[in-house]
């Protein structure tokens, strides 16, 4: 009954990410959406390393590429990224958002336009408060809500703020999410 | 505040109706992000700002300016110019003109990092630069070639993997001092342009829906870089068809890392990589 996975992360998400990739089974009925911070020096390579552990392909998508089950798709090193209604990705080289290119929040805001009451949107370790008030609008628009344990997060800032900002469903350690991912339809 | 797309196509309209302009084939989620900026911007309502547009001289030609984005950096995405300085320039060292245009300069920095890969490469006196924006503010800053140090910095680094190294043999490093180019001044905070650079390209206003080619020129090189991520893809092909016929047979058109040509007219050029060749 879901239509699509949004993920957001930044400082520690990275593990978690990829034991979240490297567990979700090969036919996995949902498109992956990831809008994650790098540092700035680690423009390439990124798409590589996520690659190399998920059972799932991860590209970095073009603009207006359209969105497939079973794939992921992560927003590109210096560009924001959308979800256009039609299920297509836009990208857009605008001003960073709270410090932040891609920005979570216009990840997950225009994903909950786009799925409203058919998306799940996780939240992970991170160290600025991108990604709470585009969780906020996910539930907002009836998708549910999750959010890492912040006692198991490396930095806890981004959990802590979507958690102040926004009710959620779950609050989830990795292995729950996975187990959760797992049972999912 | 959410913006529907009823008030969305309520601005676009009032914009067609008063002016030239038309953003009807813009991308829907960015048009509307910059909407909501413009009323964040000018503490403002929808309806004040359509009535301030339509009433108030000059605010209309400000409104638009604040529609388009302008970040661009020097020498964005060092892959795409090793290809240019390896793969693509080369091949023009033997006519007698290049002519290349910068379709949506912004800021202009890319122009200048054009500028200065010809430059090392002996090509920049056979080269014409031609370069235009939608945006006069942009053009006007281009035209300087004064950029802020803070803001640019980082890409200083650009300038060395573009300019200074080899990637395809590390042993090579040409130590190219950047006052050939430009001065920076960390008091002031500003990178400026060297005259000989600034006194160049040929910077016009110029609109791309509107189409047309304000220059007359054929192209050996087109340059569209994180423009047409901004259209929706109906708009995306009617500019393609526009550089499609303002290229050479064998001229190039360079796209942004992420941007890309869909459809039929993809059977009109050769592509490899981020840089498509005019069949």
């Amino acid at each position: 009954m879901y239509k699509a996975l949004v993920i957001g992360g930044s400082a520690g998400s990275f593990q978690v990410i990829t034991k979240i990739l490297s567990s979700l089974p090969k036919n996995f009925p949902l498109p992956v959406l990831l809008s994650l911070h790098r540092l700035k020096h680690v423009r390439s390579g990124f798409v590589e390393a996520l690659s190399i552990k998920s059972t799932i392909p991860i590209v970095e998508p073009f603009d207006k590429e359209s969105i497939k089950p079973g794939k992921g798709y992560l927003a590109p090193s210096n560009y924001h990224m959308y979800i256009e209604l039609n299920k297509r990705i836009a990208l857009s080289t605008e001003e960073p958002v709270n410090h932040s290119r891609p920005s979570i929040d216009l990840t997950f805001e225009t994903a909950a336009q786009a799925y409203r009451n058919k998306l799940i949107g996780i939240i992970l370790s991170g160290a600025n408060k991108d990604g709470a008030h585009g969780l906020k609008k996910l539930k907002q628009a009836g998708g549910l809500a999750i959010v890492q344990d912040p006692n198991e997060c490396q930095v806890k800032t981004m959990t802590e703020a979507s958690l102040k900002v926004t009710t959620v469903d779950h609050i989830f350690t990795t292995e729950q999410i996975i187990n959760f991912l797992l049972n999912i339809k | 505040m959410i913006l529907s797309d009823q008030e969305v196509q309520y601005f676009v309209n009032t914009i067609s109706n008063s002016s030239n302009y038309d953003f009807s084939e813009y991308s829907d989620k960015s048009l509307k992000r910059r909407i909501h900026k413009i009323l964040i911007d000018n503490n403002s309502d929808l309806i004040t700002l359509i009535n301030k547009i339509k009433s108030k001289d000059g605010f209309l030609d400000k409104i638009v300016k604040d529609i388009t984005v302008n970040t661009t950096e020097l020498f964005r995405d060092p892959q795409i110019w090793q290809t240019l300085k390896y793969r693509i320039l080369p091949r023009f060292a033997k006519n007698k003109n290049i002519n290349i245009w910068h379709a949506g300069c912004s800021t202009g920095q890319e122009v200048y990092s054009m500028m200065i890969l010809l430059n090392e490469l002996g090509l920049l006196e056979k080269a014409k630069i031609f370069a235009s924006d939608l945006n006069t503010d942009a053009l006007n800053a281009a035209k300087k070639g004064s950029y802020k140090y803070r803001f640019n910095i980082g890409y200083l680094d650009n300038f060395d993997k573009v300019i200074k190294e080899n990637p395809f043999n590390y042993e090579e490093y040409n130590d190219v001092p950047y006052n050939k180019y430009f001065k920076i001044d960390k008091v002031t905070d500003v990178i400026q342009m060297n005259d000989f650079l600034k006194q160049k390209p040929i910077f016009r206003q110029h609109d791309l829906v509107k189409g047309g080619n304000l220059y007359f020129a054929k192209f050996d090189l087109i340059l569209c870089r994180n423009v047409i991520i901004y259209f929706k893809y109906s708009l995306q092909n009617k500019v393609f068809k526009l550089f499609h016929e303002h290229l050479y047979t064998n001229g190039y058109l360079a796209l942004g890392m992420h941007e890309t040509m869909l459809g039929e007219i993809t059977s009109k050029f050769d592509k490899k990589g981020q840089v498509y060749r005019k069949k």
